[in-house]
């Protein structure tokens, strides 16, 4: 079995969970650089102003070191406090290093010149992860001279390292949330953004059951054209097997009654009288005839595609030729480039054919047949006008509407000819379209069928 | 006149075949097909009538083949859809005209009676050379306005020889088309056929309606 392609709402749950996950992920990686570079940015500040501190108290001592007088941070004076500072001069000789120091194993080397500063990252033998900064500084003696010396000043980075830590876990964790608040919301909006299409399939669901004939107006726009095209299918498909329930009903009924008279001739009648069957089974094919005439035709509307009529226009064309040869009928064909009916090919040929055919029927030397789009600000898409003109010698105004409607009744006897104008306006009518008959400026018939657009 | 019947029905090929007999056609017969299409481009046939929904090979494509092959004979097509859709895929494919089933023979013969005519460029009912009339709808022939009485055979030589007017027809012809396949053949018999036709056409020999050229065949003048 060919496993069931996962449901939309799962597709796009999944998706989005991947793209929030990745977004989330970002978001906290960038925020956390962010409170990174400000933080470090907030310890060599720190470092910055140690240094100053120091140089503000420092005095020259004897044999040319410099070391502070007093020291205004406690912590310099602690051991293990996490923050060192040490004085060496030009030589690199350490002349004073912080009690705090003592017994860490620190251990600086930048030595930049006066006036210049280098920060750097550095760990202590026992792990402990340092930021440095080593100041260069010019002393100018009482005699004029001057001495260089580095102040340098160390801060342990562990306890911002810690915040690091436990502002990157709590990042995490917030943009985690978000993404499962967001997800869930997302799960919540395809719900209702989904409900129309349970809807439809609950409405398709009853259609089936026979709870209802056709689809609810009012769908959300995105789905309106495929409820409009199901309820035009729907219509049409009733409409059809209403044609074809009275199809059958009429047949059934109308045959009754040449059976009938068949079998008491059967039954009753001499052997010579055979040949009076005769009429009943022409009257029987008659009824066949007609009734299959008028069912057959498609017309389901919405399901069609646009069907060129040049093409089929002609082929009926070069059909009529042979078919009335010794007539000699000259057919003029114009059909506009465009000229295009969303109509079954089968139709299309029923109608255009019958009409054509009564044209060369009653013509004399001359049929013209025109096809052009019929245009409306209402339609998307064009009609079509077929316009059928004869040289003959036309249908009187009084008997128009008779021509159209001849055999409309089941029980009307109607032979092989003459319901050709009838079946046209019957599959115009199933196209929503009209036939008119008027009179030619070739002298016959013109037959217009007005096909509207949508 | 050679005519083929192609139709899968048994009853009603046979009812089709004895009534073109009765009618003065020669009739072959096939019953799907394929047998058809072989007929149709094997046998010297003038005019075929083809059933559309046959068994094997549609009577359509028996059709195109026979037009690809170049055999221009006339083909009346039988179909039981009466649809346009069925007659213009039928008379496109190189049918020359449809009866929809049910039909009465008469219609059928009506039709292939015009086909002919036509296919040796008459177009009307009504055939003439000189002072001879041949009418093909009640096949009577007619001298200065006199009728003629000839017999089935003689009036389907003079037919044959009247709708092929102005060409010259060769005894091998004549016994090709006037005869069925498995018919035993002498061209002799064409030759008192003609003798007699020539003696009711013409009492007194003043007209001489049909010319015999010589190691070549008959032809009757065309007006």
């Amino acid at each position: 079995m060919a496993r069931r392609p996962p449901s939309l709402q799962t597709r796009l749950l999944a998706t989005l969970a991947v793209l929030l996950l990745v977004a989330a992920g970002v978001a906290a990686w960038a925020l956390e650089s962010l409170y990174r570079d400000l933080g470090l940015r907030a310890r060599q500040d720190v470092l910055e102003a140690q240094v100053i501190a120091l140089i503000a108290s420092a005095d020259l001592a004897g044999e040319g070191t410099l070391q502070p007088e007093t020291l205004a941070e406690p912590r310099l004076a602690t051991p293990g406090s996490g923050l060192y500072a040490e004085i060496a001069d030009a030589r690199g000789e350490v002349g004073w290093r912080s009690p705090s120091a003592v017994g860490s194993g620190l251990a600086l080397e930048a030595a930049p010149p006066p006036g210049e500063r280098v920060f750097q990252r550095l760990q202590l033998p026992d792990g402990t992860r340092l930021l440095a900064l080593s100041l260069g500084i010019r002393w100018s003696l009482e005699d004029g001279s001057d001495r260089d010396f580095v102040i340098r000043a160390a801060e342990s980075l562990e306890p911002w390292y810690d915040e690091v830590g436990r502002v990157r876990a709590w990042l995490l964790s917030a943009s985690a949330l978000m993404a499962l608040l967001l997800l869930a919301g997302l799960a919540v909006a395809l719900r209702i953004a989904l409900r129309p299409l349970h809807r439809l399939e609950a409405e398709i669901g009853d259609i089936e059951a026979g709870r209802s004939e056709l689809l609810g107006r009012s769908w959300p726009r995105e789905l309106d054209g495929v409820t409009g095209n199901l309820n035009a299918l729907l219509a049409g498909e009733r409409k059809r097997l209403e044609r074809y329930r009275t199809t059958l009903g009429n047949l059934a009924h109308s045959l009754k009654t040449p059976l009938a008279a068949m079998r008491s001739l059967i039954e009753h009648g001499r052997l010579d009288e055979r040949r009076a069957l005769a009429p009943h089974l022409d009257r029987m094919h008659g009824i066949v005839h007609h009734q299959l005439k008028r069912a057959v035709f498609g017309a389901s509307g919405a399901t069609v595609t646009d069907l060129p009529v040049q093409e089929p226009l002609e082929q009926l064309r070069g059909a009529l030729q042979k078919v009335y040869a010794d007539k000699r009928v000259d057919c003029a064909l114009r059909v506009a480039a465009d000229a295009a009916y969303p109509m079954d090919q089968g139709d299309f040929l029923e109608l255009a054919g019958n009409l054509m055919d009564n044209a060369h029927k009653y013509c004399q030397r001359q049929v013209a047949v025109r096809a052009t789009p019929w245009t409306s600000a209402e339609w998307r898409r064009p009609g079509l006008v077929l316009d059928v003109e004869d040289d003959g010698k036309g249908i009187p105004p009084a008997e128009r509407r008779r021509v159209l409607e001849r055999g409309a009744r089941a029980d009307e006897t109607v032979a092989g000819q003459g319901i050709g104008l009838s079946v046209a306006r019957e599959i115009a009518t199933a196209y929503s379209g009209t036939v008119e008959i008027g009179e030619s400026m070739i002298g016959g018939a013109r037959v217009s069928v007005r096909l509207p657009g949508r | 006149m050679r005519l083929l019947v192609v139709e899968d029905e048994p009853a009603l090929r046979e009812t089709l075949a004895q009534q073109f007999r009765d009618a003065g056609f020669a009739v072959d017969l096939a019953a799907d097909g394929i047998e058809g299409e072989y007929a149709g481009a094997e046998f010297p046939i003038d005019v075929a009538v083809v059933d559309l929904g046959l068994p094997g090979r549609s009577g359509l494509d028996a059709i195109r083949a026979w037009r690809t092959a170049g055999h221009a004979f006339p083909v009346l097509i039988l179909t039981a859809r009466d649809s346009w859709q069925e007659k213009v895929a039928g008379l496109d494919a190189g049918a020359d005209d449809y009866v929809t089933k049910p039909f009465r023979f008469e219609e059928v013969l009506a039709r292939v009676q015009a086909l002919l005519r036509r296919s040796g460029g008459w177009s009307q009912p009504l055939l003439s050379s000189g002072a001879i009339e041949l009418d093909t709808r009640s096949q009577e022939v007619r001298v200065d306005g006199e009728p003629v009485e000839l017999t089935a055979f003689e009036y389907r030589l003079l037919e044959y020889l009247m709708l092929r007017a102005g060409q010259v027809v060769s005894k091998t012809e004549l016994t090709e088309k006037l005869y069925e396949q498995d018919f035993e053949r002498d061209s002799n018999t064409i030759e008192v056929f003609i003798g007699r036709l020539r003696r009711k056409l013409d009492p007194d020999g003043s007209r001489q309606p049909i010319e015999t050229l010589r190691g070549r065949g008959y032809r009757i003048v065309r007006d």
